[in-house]
C-alpha cells in the first residue's frame, strides 16, 4: 500500500516538474507578444498624442494583464515619482525586480536596458525609429521562443510523466 | 506686505521651482531667506558660471556652502550634470513632448513659470529644428498679482462698458503678461465700470493661464475660455468663430501672421488686449508689422510699462487717436 501511494506521488511530482517546465516555455513568446503590443502601443502615444513618458507607458498597458503589464506600470509609477532617475535606471530596477516573474532571456531583457537608455531624450521621430528598431528585435525573439516553444512543451510533458514512470519502475 | 510678498515667493519656489531643480541647487537656495527672495524673478543657470538669483534690478550669487557669495570666486558655478538634471525634471523624461518649444528656445513649467534655453540650434533647411547641447537655463518666475491692473481699467473700459483694444508695450521682465492677466480677470469677472464680459485667450506659451492638463491654474475668472499651447494666429480665428468672445486676449505678438489675425479680430468688431515687447511707440512705430497696426490706429490705447522704480510700472497710459497722454506715472 506504501509503495503504491509513493509511486502515485512520484509520478505526481515528476509530471507537475514536467508540466511547469512545459508552461515556462509557452509562457516567454507569451509575454514577449505583450512587450511588443505594448511596445505599439507606446510608439502611438509618443508620437500621436505626445504624453510624457510616465503617462504613455502606464496607458500603453490597457488591454494587458499578468506580469507584463505589472512591469510597464511599476515602470509609469517610479517615472512619475522618482524624477531624479533615468528611464534606464528604472527599467533595469522594475527589471530586477520582475526577475523569474517575467519569462524572458538574457538577450530580451539586454534590448530592454538599452530601450531605456534612449526613451525620452529624442524628437518624435527619432523615438518612432528607436522603438520599431527595438520591436523588430523583440519580434525575432519571439520567433525563436515559438519555435522552441513548439518543440519543447510536449518534450517536457512526456519528459516529466515518463521520467516519473521511470524512477517509479526502478524503485519497485 | 512684505510678509506677504515673502509668503507668495515660498509657495512659488515649494511647489513649482524646487521639484524641477537637482537637490543640491534645492539645498543652496534654501538656505537663503525668503525676505531676501521675496523680488526674485529669475533663477539663472549657465555651465560653469555662477548660480545667479535675479532679484529685481540686481542679482545674487551663492556659494556652495549656501551662504550668499559677495565674491564670484567663492560662488557655486554650475555644472553640465545641473542643467541636465534640470532638463530632465522639467520634462519629465520626455523631451520629445517639448518639441514645438525647444524650437522656440522655452519650456513653460506648471504655475507658467517660463525657462528660456540657450545652446547649440540644429537648423534644417535654415530653419531651427531644435537645440542641443544646451547650456543655459533661465528660470522666470511668474506671480499672479491681483488688482496690479486697477489703475488700467478705467482708461481701457467706456462708458458703455466696452473694452478697448488695448497694446501693452514693454521690455522684457516687466510685467506686461502679469499686468494682462489681472485685465483679463476683472474684465471676465465684471467690475462697477463694466459687466462681466466673454473673454478668450490663446495662451501660445502658456504662461497667462499656466494651463495643467488644458485647465488654467491661475484665476482668469468666470468668462475666460483658454485655448492653451495654440499659435496666436491660428487661436484667435479659431476662438472668434467657436467661442463668440467679446474680448480676445494674448501675449506677444511678433510674427507677421500674429499680426494678421489680431487685425482680423479687430475687424470682426472684437475687442483685443494684447502685448509687445518693445520700450515705447515711437521705436515700435518703425517695426515690421507691430508698426502697420500702430500706424494705421487699429488700438485705442497703448499701456506702456517700465521695471523702475520696480517691476510692473505703468509708465504710460496713451490715447492713440490724438497720442494725448491720459497717465503719466512722472508727473502723478
Amino acid at each position: 500500500m506504501l509503495k503504491l501511494i509513493g509511486s502515485i506521488l512520484v509520478l505526481v511530482a515528476s509530471s507537475y516538474i514536467g508540466f511547469q517546465m512545459a508552461s515556462r516555455c509557452q509562457g516567454r513568446p507569451r509575454h514577449l507578444r505583450q512587450i511588443i503590443s505594448c511596445l505599439g502601443s507606446l510608439r502611438s502615444h509618443i508620437i500621436y498624442a505626445c504624453l510624457p513618458l510616465h503617462e504613455a507607458v502606464a496607458q500603453c498597458t490597457k488591454g494587458t494583464n499578468g506580469p507584463v503589464a505589472i512591469f510597464f506600470q511599476d515602470v509609469a509609477a517610479m517615472l512619475e515619482k522618482n524624477g531624479a532617475l533615468t528611464p534606464q535606471e528604472i527599467i533595469k530596477k522594475v527589471l530586477n525586480e520582475m526577475q523569474g516573474i517575467l519569462m524572458l532571456k538574457k538577450p530580451e531583457i539586454e534590448v530592454l536596458n538599452v530601450l531605456g537608455g534612449n526613451l525620452g531624450t529624442m524628437n518624435c521621430i527619432e523615438q518612432e525609429k528607436y522603438l520599431l528598431m527595438v520591436i523588430e528585435q523583440l519580434e525575432r525573439f519571439e520567433n525563436e521562443a515559438t519555435r522552441l516553444r513548439d518543440l519543447n512543451t510536449k518534450m517536457y510533458r512526456y519528459l516529466g510523466i515518463c521520467g516519473g514512470l521511470a524512477i517509479v519502475i526502478i524503485l519497485v | 506686505m512684505a510678509n506677504n510678498k515673502n509668503i507668495v515667493i515660498q509657495e512659488i519656489l515649494e511647489k513649482y521651482i524646487y521639484p524641477v531643480l537637482p537637490h543640491n541647487l534645492v539645498a543652496m537656495i534654501s538656505t537663503v531667506s525668503f525676505e531676501k527672495l521675496a523680488d526674485l524673478t529669475e533663477i539663472r543657470l549657465r555651465i560653469n558660471q555662477p548660480l545667479l538669483l535675479v532679484l529685481g534690478n540686481s542679482d545674487i550669487t551663492i556659494s556652495p556652502m549656501g551662504k550668499i557669495a559677495t565674491n564670484y570666486n567663492e560662488s557655486y558655478l554650475c555644472n553640465q550634470e545641473d542643467i541636465h538634471k534640470t532638463l530632465q525634471f522639467i520634462s519629465k523624461n520626455s523631451l520629445y513632448a517639448f518639441e514645438h518649444e525647444l524650437k522656440m528656445g522655452y519650456l513653460t513649467i506648471d504655475g507658467g513659470h517660463r525657462i528660456g534655453l540657450a545652446g547649440q540650434a540644429i537648423l534644417d533647411a535654415g530653419v531651427v529644428k531644435s537645440l542641443k547641447n544646451i547650456t543655459c537655463l533661465n528660470i522666470r518666475i511668474a506671480r499672479e498679482v491681483k488688482g496690479c491692473a486697477n489703475l488700467i481699467m478705467p482708461y481701457i473700459v467706456t462708458k458703455e462698458g466696452r473694452v478697448l483694444n488695448t497694446l501693452i508695450i514693454s521690455p522684457p521682465r516687466c510685467g506686461k503678461t502679469t499686468i494682462l492677466r489681472d485685465l483679463i480677470r476683472q474684465i471676465s469677472m465684471g467690475s462697477k465700470m463694466c459687466k462681466g464680459l466673454q473673454v478668450g485667450v490663446v495662451d501660445e506659451r502658456s504662461e497667462i493661464a499656466a494651463c495643467k492638463n488644458g485647465i488654467s491654474t491661475v484665476d482668469l475668472g468666470i468668462r475666460t475660455d483658454v485655448l492653451d499651447s495654440c499659435p496666436k494666429a491660428i487661436g484667435i480665428l479659431m476662438l472668434i468663430r467657436s467661442m463668440s468672445p467679446a474680448v480676445v486676449a494674448t501675449d506677444e505678438l511678433g510674427r507677421s501672421e500674429d499680426i494678421y489675425a489680431v487685425r482680423e479680430a479687430l475687424n470682426a468688431g472684437v475687442s483685443v488686449l494684447t502685448t509687445v515687447h518693445g520700450k515705447d511707440i515711437n521705436e515700435l512705430l518703425d517695426r515690421p508689422y507691430v508698426g502697420d497696426l500702430l500706424q494705421n490706429k487699429y488700438f485705442h490705447r497703448y499701456v506702456v510699462l517700465d521695471d523702475t522704480p520696480c517691476v510692473g510700472t505703468i509708465k504710460k497710459i496713451i490715447d492713440s487717436e490724438n497720442n494725448e497722454v491720459l497717465w503719466d506715472a512722472g508727473t502723478k
